[in-house]
């Protein structure tokens, strides 16, 4: 099979298991959805206190244990990290405010328009103006800095986060919260997300599809390599919608299942996301399926995309069917303006180096 | 059977890919930015397909130009039906 259409199908197996979920009990048009399911996760630890949006995810369980198990077996689970792990969990922190405005990350973004919401065309549109602005500051080159070799224990710590998360979903200690109502209430049976969960974790490590990957190479580079995967996913999602879930099925902005249609802050949210992504070099399923792998700084950074659904709820910034409170939209301005901010202190503290560098080297 | 091989250099940040696909392009030798290969990387990041008789030429180009590179990869084309490999056979 050629590289396009093994991504193509690697895609489709995602957007695929995305309508399944959706038809098997998930809320509407997220079947699958990294930044919402952190979110539910974030409220079933007690985080945020927004009682409808509180569920131990099992899909993203098994997307860390499909992930792990793929590269334990390849022997690509390796424990590496360093790379200026703080500023990856800010870049996550703002990355999760930008998706809980927009209502979605990219993922969601793509089967949200797989089953119609136009607005999260508009949300494209936002998030790859915020992959172009982050391409910009790659040519001029920005980098969070190599990373290395770490001790061999921290590759486990993020399965065996997903492990206590998995142990916590089964016995439900009291501490541990789900919603009787709303979003967080709605779910496919357990055993058939922790299943189909753990397809997308090996499908995604096999292939390495990242939404912000595809667009970066289509912009930096003329590459569609990775953007065919995302194709996949879309076009699997739109045809199993379109047989399993017809009548949810709803062309247009207006009524979309757990979406908004103010367009400014659509877009916004989602530049910011696009943005963030770029700079930390992976959308957040790409940083899950990393940290799975024994990436630290990818690890870091899911926790930061945690703390940043639970200040969301915590503060007033998460959108709702009903638009953007105020709050959230003052958190995707200054979100946007320190992504900048920090890849432009970036560029400029690179190059002081490489001038004292050269001026040594004189 | 013969067996047949392709190069590809990869990088530690992308911009040193784009500075190295320019400075090659100027001295007329191939080259052709992609993702890194699969069996290279478990990351999504930047390389350069190069011809690996080329070798010393982008050594030598690299280091006049004090473009830094991670690694000269070679690699053994193993499997001759994949995409990655007819666009290697096709230069």
């Amino acid at each position: 099979m050629s590289g396009k259409r093994k991504m193509f199908f690697y895609g489709g197996i995602i957007g695929l298991i995305g309508a399944i979920l959706m038809k098997l009990g998930n809320p509407g048009n997220m079947g699958l959805c990294i930044a919402c399911f952190w979110r539910d996760i974030a409220g079933a630890l007690g985080l945020h206190r927004a009682e409808v949006v509180q569920y131990i995810r099992p899909e993203i369980i098994g997307i860390i244990f499909g992930a792990f198990g793929i590269s334990y077996v390849t022997g690509e689970f390796k424990a590496k990290g360093g790379s200026s792990p703080i500023v990856r969990f800010i870049l996550g922190f703002f990355l999760m405010i930008g998706a809980l405005v927009f209502l979605g990350c990219p993922l969601r973004m793509i089967l949200r328009l797989a089953n119609g919401d136009l607005n999260a065309l508009i949300g494209l549109a936002g998030y790859v103006t915020g992959i172009f602005i982050g391409v910009q500051f790659l040519k001029k080159g920005y980098t969070l800095g190599r990373s290395i070799e770490q001790t061999n224990i921290s590759k486990y710590i993020f399965p065996i986060f997903a492990l206590v998360l998995l142990i916590f979903l089964i016995i439900k200690p009291s501490f541990i919260l789900f919603s009787t109502e709303g979003p967080g209430s709605m779910g496919a049976p357990v055993i058939i997300s922790l299943i189909l969960g753990a397809v997308v974790g090996v499908a995604l490590q096999r292939s390495r599809i990242c939404t912000a990957g595809g667009f970066r190479d289509a912009i930096l580079i003329k590459d569609t390599h990775f953007l065919w995967g995302i194709l996949g996913i879309f076009v699997f999602a739109l045809a199993g919608n379109l047989v399993l879930n017809f009548s949810k099925f709803n062309l247009g902005f207006v009524d979309q299942p757990i979406a908004h249609n103010d367009f400014i802050w659509n877009f916004l949210g989602m530049t910011l996301v696009g943005l963030c992504s770029i700079l930390l070099g992976g959308c957040p399923i790409r940083q899950t399926i990393l940290a799975s792998q024994g990436d630290t700084d990818a690890a870091i950074t899911v926790f930061g995309l945690i703390i940043g659904a639970a200040f969301a709820h915590n503060f007033g910034l998460a959108a709702s069917a009903n638009g953007v409170p105020q709050n959230g939209k003052i958190a995707v301005i200054i979100g946007i303006l320190f992504a900048l901010s920090l890849a432009y202190g970036v560029i400029s503290s690179s190059k002081k180096n490489s001038n004292k560098e050269g001026v040594k080297n004189a | 059977m013969m067996k047949e091989y392709y190069c590809v250099v990869t990088f530690d940040i992308t911009q040193h890919a784009l500075l190295f696909e320019k400075e090659l392009k100027q001295h007329n030798l191939g080259v052709k930015l992609m993702p890194a290969p699969r069996e290279l990387s478990t990351s999504c990041g930047t390389a350069a397909l190069v011809m690996c008789e080329d070798k010393d030429k982008i050594i030598s180009i690299c280091d006049k130009n004090s473009i830094p590179i991670n690694k000269f990869h070679k690699l053994e084309v193993t499997n001759k039906d994949s995409w990655f490999t007819k666009r290697i056979l096709k230069k």
